[in-house]
This record gives C-alpha cells, sequence and structure tokens, in this order.
C-alpha cells in the first residue's frame, strides 16, 4: 500500500489568497457605481460579509474602491429603512482576515525515508471526510423620491431612499450629481415595486480628512427582515462580463446555501505536481474557470465550510471573539459557522438575485490541494524499489489531476513537472549514492 | 405485421414506473449533481420504511409498494447529516398512512408528513431546494418520466392545475415588479419545484378522488405556496403548503363523492399482430 511507503515528515503551508488579485478588485456587488466619472465605472469582484441569526442581519460591505474616492458613490437596495444607529463603519483588515483564513489552500507533504519505522497517519486528514431633507425635500417629493433617513457615518454620507416610479429615482439621482448607467430604470423598478428602500452612500471628504485611515472603510448595515439575499442584478448594469463575488455567511448554526442556484462544493483534496507551488494563482484561477464551465457557469461553489473555532489545518489564525464582532457576529462568538461561497455571474445565467437559507449542515469543506515531495535521502533498503514505483505513480496522477481539474495541456503539464519531478535512483550518477 | 391495437390490462402499475423514476433522479442526483449523500441513508430509509409497514400491516396483505416510494422521495428531498433523522422521517411518514386516514385516504402525503415533522421536531434536518439547478434538459426528463407515471395513474390534472395556478401567481408577480421574463422561466425551471408537482402531489391516495375538487385541492396548494414562498420568504414553502392542505382532502371527499382510486386499474394499448 502507498501509505505504508510514505512518511510525513512535516507539514507547510502556504495559503494562497493571493490568486483573488486575478480580477480587478472593485466594490459593486449588489449596487452599481454611480460615480460621476465615467473612467470608474468598471465593477468586476466584491466581497461581502453576511452575518444572521434568524431574521436579524448585519451586513459588512467591503471597500476596495481604487479610484478618487471624490468619485465614489454606491447605490444598494435594502429591505427596510435604515436609521443611523443602523449603520456603522468597520475596520478594514476584516476581510483580509476572513479572506487569509477560509481561502482555498496548498498543503505540502514531504516523503520520509521508507526504511523507518511507518507513521501510518497522514498528519492531516482529508477536508471532505471529516464530519463532523426642506427645498431638495421637496424636489424629491414631485419626483416621487422620499428621503427617509440623511446621515453621516465616519466617512460616508448616507440617503435611505425610497421611491414610487423608477424614473423618478433615476432622474432624482441624476440631478443630485450620482451618474447613473444606462439601462438602471429597468433593473431598479422592481425593487422600487417590492417595496425596497435605497442605501445611497457618498464620501464625506471633510470627515475623511478628519480620520485616521487613508483609504475607504467598510460600510456595516444592520437589519431585520425575512429577505434573506443579496441583489446582484443592480451590479450587472454598468458590468462588463462576468463578475466575481465572495460572500461569507456567518451563521450560528451550520452551513449555508443558496435556494435559486444550485450551490456546489470546488473541487478539492487533489494531489498536484510540485511546480504548482510557484504557480498557485494560475492554478487556481484555471481550476475554477473550469468547474465554473464544466458546472454550467450558473452555481456558487462552497470555497470554505467550517466551525469558527477551529481550523485544520489553520491557514491563518482564527478569528478572536472582537473580530468576529467586527465581521458582524452579534449572537454568542463562541457559536459560528462559516461559509465562503464564490459566485461568478453575468446577466445571462443569473436572472435572478441570490437567495439563501441557513441549514443544519455541519459538515467541514475546504478548498485544499496537496503537493507530495519525494524522500531525497538514500534509500538503503529493500522497499527502494517498491518506493520509487509508487512515487512514479503518484506523480502521473498528480500530472492527471492537474490536467482534468485545470484542463490545461498534459504535455506542457509533463514538461513543466519534469523540473522538479523526483528522479528514481537508479537513474542517477553511481557516485552520488557512494559519497554521501 | 400489425394489424390494429387493442386495450390490454397492463401487469405493471404505476408504481412500477414511479419506482423507476425515483430510483432514476436519485441516480442522477448522487452522480451528475455531486449531492453529498452518505450511500447509507437509502438502505437505511428503505428498510425502515418497509420494516414500519410490516409492523402495521399485521393483519392485510404486506404492500412494499409504498413504503419504497416513500423512503426514495425522503431520500430525494430530506437532508440530514444523522441517519436517526432518517430513521424518524420514515417512521413519522408510515405511520402517518395508518394513524391518520379514513376510508383508505390519508390525511398526509406520508412523505411530506415525514420531512414537515422532522423539519419541526429535529435540529438536524433541512432542505435544499436548490439542489437540481434549473438545467433545461433535465426538466424534459422530469417531465416525461413524470406525465408517464401520471399518464398511468391518472392525476395529470393535479399536476397540471398546481403548474398553472402556481406559475400564474409567479408569472403575476414577476410582471408587476417588471422582472423580465427569463426570471420567471428560472423560478419555474427549479426542479425541486417540479418533483414537487410531478411526484409528491400527485399521489392518488392523499389527494381529492373528484377531478374537479381535485384541481381546486391543487390550486389551493399552489395559492399558499406561492404566499409562503414569496411573502413570507420561506423557501421550503411549497412542501409546508402541502402539509397544512393534505386534511382537506377527506372533507372534500366527504363533500363531493367519487369512485377512489385503485392502482391496479390500468390498461395499456398493444399491437395486434398477424399470426
Amino acid at each position: 500500500m502507498a501509505h505504508l511507503l510514505w512518511n510525513i515528515c512535516r507539514i507547510l503551508l502556504i495559503t494562497c489568497w493571493g490568486w483573488l488579485n486575478f480580477a480587478p478588485p472593485v466594490f459593486a456587488f449588489c449596487g452599481f457605481y454611480v460615480a460621476k466619472a465615467d473612467a470608474s465605472l468598471f465593477n468586476q469582484a466584491s466581497q461581502v460579509i453576511i452575518a444572521r441569526n434568524e431574521n436579524r442581519t448585519i451586513l459588512t460591505m467591503a471597500n476596495d474602491f481604487k479610484g478618487d474616492v471624490k468619485e465614489f458613490a454606491i447605490v444598494v437596495p435594502v429591505p427596510t429603512v435604515i436609521k443611523k444607529e443602523q449603520v456603522k463603519v468597520g475596520n478594514s483588515k476584516i476581510l483580509e482576515r476572513l479572506d487569509a483564513f477560509t481561502a482555498p489552500r496548498l498543503v505540502e507533504y514531504f516523503d520520509g525515508d521508507p526504511c523507518a519505522p511507518v507513521l501510518l497517519e497522514r498528519a492531516l486528514p482529508s477536508a471532505a471526510s471529516i464530519e463532523n431633507k426642506a427645498g431638495a425635500r421637496s424636489k424629491a417629493d414631485a419626483l416621487g423620491v422620499t428621503i427617509e433617513e440623511k446621515f453621516t457615518v465616519g466617512e460616508y454620507d448616507i440617503l435611505i431612499l425610497s421611491a414610487r416610479e423608477s424614473s423618478g429615482l433615476e432622474t432624482w439621482l441624476n440631478q443630485n450629481g450620482y451618474k447613473i448607467p444606462k439601462g438602471a430604470r429597468e433593473v431598479l423598478r422592481p425593487y422600487i415595486r417590492d417595496n425596497m428602500k435605497f442605501f445611497v452612500a457618498k464620501v464625506n471628504l471633510q470627515e475623511l480628512e478628519k480620520s485616521d485611515s487613508q483609504f475607504l472603510r467598510p460600510l456595516l448595515i444592520a437589519y431585520e427582515s425575512p429577505k434573506f439575499m443579496l441583489p446582484i442584478r443592480l451590479g450587472m448594469v454598468n458590468a462588463n462580463g462576468d463578475q466575481d463575488l465572495i460572500v461569507y455567511l456567518l451563521s450560528p448554526n451550520g452551513q449555508m446555501e443558496v435556494t435559486n442556484y444550485r450551490t456546489v462544493k470546488i473541487p478539492t483534496d487533489s494531489e498536484i505536481p510540485l511546480y504548482i507551488k510557484n504557480d498557485f494563482a494560475n492554478f487556481y484561477k484555471a481550476m475554477f474557470q473550469n468547474s465554473y464551465n464544466k458546472e454550467g457557469q450558473n452555481v456558487a461553489f462552497v470555497e470554505y465550510a467550517w466551525d469558527m473555532g477551529s481550523c485544520d489545518p489553520c491557514s491563518a489564525e482564527p478569528l478572536n471573539q472582537q473580530e468576529l464582532k467586527d465581521a458582524g457576529v452579534f449572537w454568542n462568538p463562541n457559536q459560528v459557522f462559516v461559509t465562503r461561497l464564490h459566485v461568478r455571474y453575468n446577466r445571462n445565467k443569473f436572472p435572478e438575485d441570490l437567495k439563501f437559507r441557513e441549514t443544519n449542515n455541519k459538515n467541514l469543506f475546504q478548498g485544499r490541494y496537496v503537493l507530495n515531495h519525494p524522500f531525497k535521502g538514500t534509500i538503503g533498503c529493500k522497499e527502494k524499489n517498491s518506493y520509487e514505483k509508487m512515487v512514479r505513480e503518484r506523480q502521473e496522477r498528480e500530472i492527471q489531476n492537474l490536467a482534468r481539474l485545470t484542463n490545461w495541456d498534459i504535455n506542457e503539464i509533463r514538461k513543466k513537472a519534469l523540473l522538479t519531478q523526483f528522479k528514481p535512483s537508479g537513474n542517477r550518477p553511481f557516485w552520488e549514492t557512494i559519497w554521501k | 405485421m400489425i394489424l390494429g391495437f387493442m386495450f390490454k390490462s397492463d401487469p405493471i402499475d404505476g408504481r412500477d414506473y414511479q419506482i423507476s423514476a425515483l430510483v432514476v433522479f436519485l441516480s442522477l442526483g448522487i452522480w451528475w449533481r455531486d449531492w453529498t449523500f452518505d450511500l447509507l441513508t437509502l438502505p437505511c430509509l428503505l428498510l425502515t420504511c418497509l420494516v414500519t409497514q410490516w409492523l402495521w400491516s399485521v393483519s392485510e396483505e404486506f404492500n412494499w409498494k409504498s413504503p419504497t416510494i416513500t423512503s426514495l422521495s425522503l431520500a430525494l428531498l430530506l437532508r440530514s447529516n444523522n441517519l436517526v433523522v432518517f430513521v424518524l422521517a420514515g417512521v413519522l411518514a408510515i405511520s402517518s398512512k395508518f394513524i391518520f386516514q379514513s376510508k383508505g385516504k390519508h390525511w398526509f402525503n406520508p412523505a411530506n408528513f415525514g420531512i414537515v415533522c422532522v423539519l419541526a421536531l429535529t435540529k438536524d434536518a433541512w432542505l435544499s431546494p436548490g439542489q437540481w439547478g434549473t438545467d433545461v434538459w433535465l426538466v424534459l426528463i422530469f417531465l416525461a418520466m413524470g406525465g408517464m407515471i401520471l399518464e398511468k395513474v391518472g392525476r395529470l390534472d393535479t399536476s397540471f392545475t398546481f403548474f398553472m395556478v402556481y406559475g400564474a401567481l409567479v408569472l403575476a408577480r414577476d410582471v408587476y415588479l417588471g422582472w423580465t421574463l427569463d426570471v420567471f422561466f428560472h423560478q419555474m425551471m427549479n426542479g425541486s419545484l417540479l418533483l414537487f408537482a410531478l411526484f409528491m402531489i400527485t399521489d392518488p391516495r392523499s389527494i381529492p378522488n373528484n377531478q374537479q375538487m381535485r384541481m381546486l385541492w391543487s390550486a389551493l396548494v399552489a395559492l399558499v405556496g406561492f404566499v409562503m414562498q414569496f411573502v413570507f420568504y420561506n423557501s421550503s414553502g411549497i412542501f409546508y403548503a402541502l402539509f397544512l392542505l393534505s386534511p382537506l382532502t377527506i372533507y372534500l371527499d366527504r363533500l363531493v363523492k367519487d369512485s377512489q382510486f385503485t392502482w391496479q386499474k390500468t390498461y395499456k394499448l398493444v399491437p395486434i399482430l398477424a399470426k
């Protein structure tokens, strides 16, 4: 048996959240940019945290807007009127922390000496198998737009609008300096008719100057509503092509899933060639795209689902109680389950907004890819041949896994894989083994 | 040479078709839709349902088809990490047929009763309405197989009425809100909705005997299901709607009397061959 031959001496964890950099980092998941200059109307990737217990929700919208902050403005449909007390600016680090903690990970194993006593246990269990306001106001009124609330929180000036007609809302936003993309009116209408309100935020430059922060901080919104959804349709108005959305769903009970699209686990626990260590970002991008195509381009991928109290292996320190609170957890912080969903969506494949539900599923899952380093020392026992055979077979399997996962040309993979692959000692010059 | 066609009594009843169809769907779900499905679930459910049926039917002929259908339906719809939940659902589903019944009719659809009870009684069960996705060809298989079975049992009117009423309500909502038609199609092509309409609300033992009453009842299930789903935002609304409205069947049967359904009363068209 293969596992009898390779002992694990140590494990290195290389968690690669840098792969996220492949998509232009812009903030507009469920609303659209209403910047005053067209140049920055470009949205393709966003991150959001939803902490939900029963009908109570705290939504955190990450802000990685890279343009001139004067140009920043956003319109997001929300289920209820939001008052000043329900909005807070968060800590930018929290998204980075959650991202690092839940990112798909690359793990390394080093084969031990096949001649040494055998350790039967892999140090890492397989993740998948683990169980267990007056003038302005009158103008607004004429257009059917009501300013429900107007306040400033941190560096943001916030308006909560309700509207009777989408054309009135569109006109009001345009008159007030928010540049609305073409085609927005049609998409605004369903939210208005569904009695949703509009959370409109732009940057208050004076407040920004007063704060120590050099960049825009995330916005947290707390509300109570049975609606458990993310309005992605509005964000598609000024999007060009596919958009990537990472949703961190925090719940007290178990995994969260999408109810109106399939929720699919990203391929995991695959052994892949060693050279991927230096190319993990490209590997993950290719594998994600390939999986996205195979699943019909209309699914939500689970990249991580785990109890926040533990991790195995840990790609980052688990979030402490204060960090969980910063992420929106308003219940017992010792009882938090995180689900990381990665959705790549476009207008054609995602006609409906994302709807979620909580399940009692406490199964643990992580996107995890394995590198195996062959033993590099001299093998001086009868197990040598069988060990070398096992390594060759494993390396062939790793090449095939990589080709299958990424749809890359297997011959190209073979060429690259040879650079770091194990060479059976029988092909080595005889002196290498004599004078060691 | 085929001389003509004649009707012949069909020895295979609708339930055999239903069992085959449910097995096909379960296989598709596990191997093609990649469900996380503990393979012990099905034998566990089958054993539970069959034993429960046997215990309840000591004095009468043992019927293996009905509990098999119930266990397959539970395996298709119910999700849990705990086998005990499946056992409980199975026992409750089959027992409901014997406890809540009058004149050979069941107050509840057995699988639906089992599902709603474990959702309410345990903290380890859930439904996954998005588990099938909305692939068109899959929808066609569903329709073809469902239609075939329903023709066998003569209850196509129930599914048709449900689709028409539920579809009309969803369409009216979408048109009012101003969504485009693709939103409507996306909502209606949900695999779980189709499975519910074709296999769950068509069980002749728990739906009214009279066709008009049956259509009225089916329309009510669609209406209540729609309200639960789109007004109360309960993604499993249709299952609760069926649970709430099932006992109405008994009242509707008393209101309008009609012949009760029997499984063996089916015929098939066979060719008359020259000898």
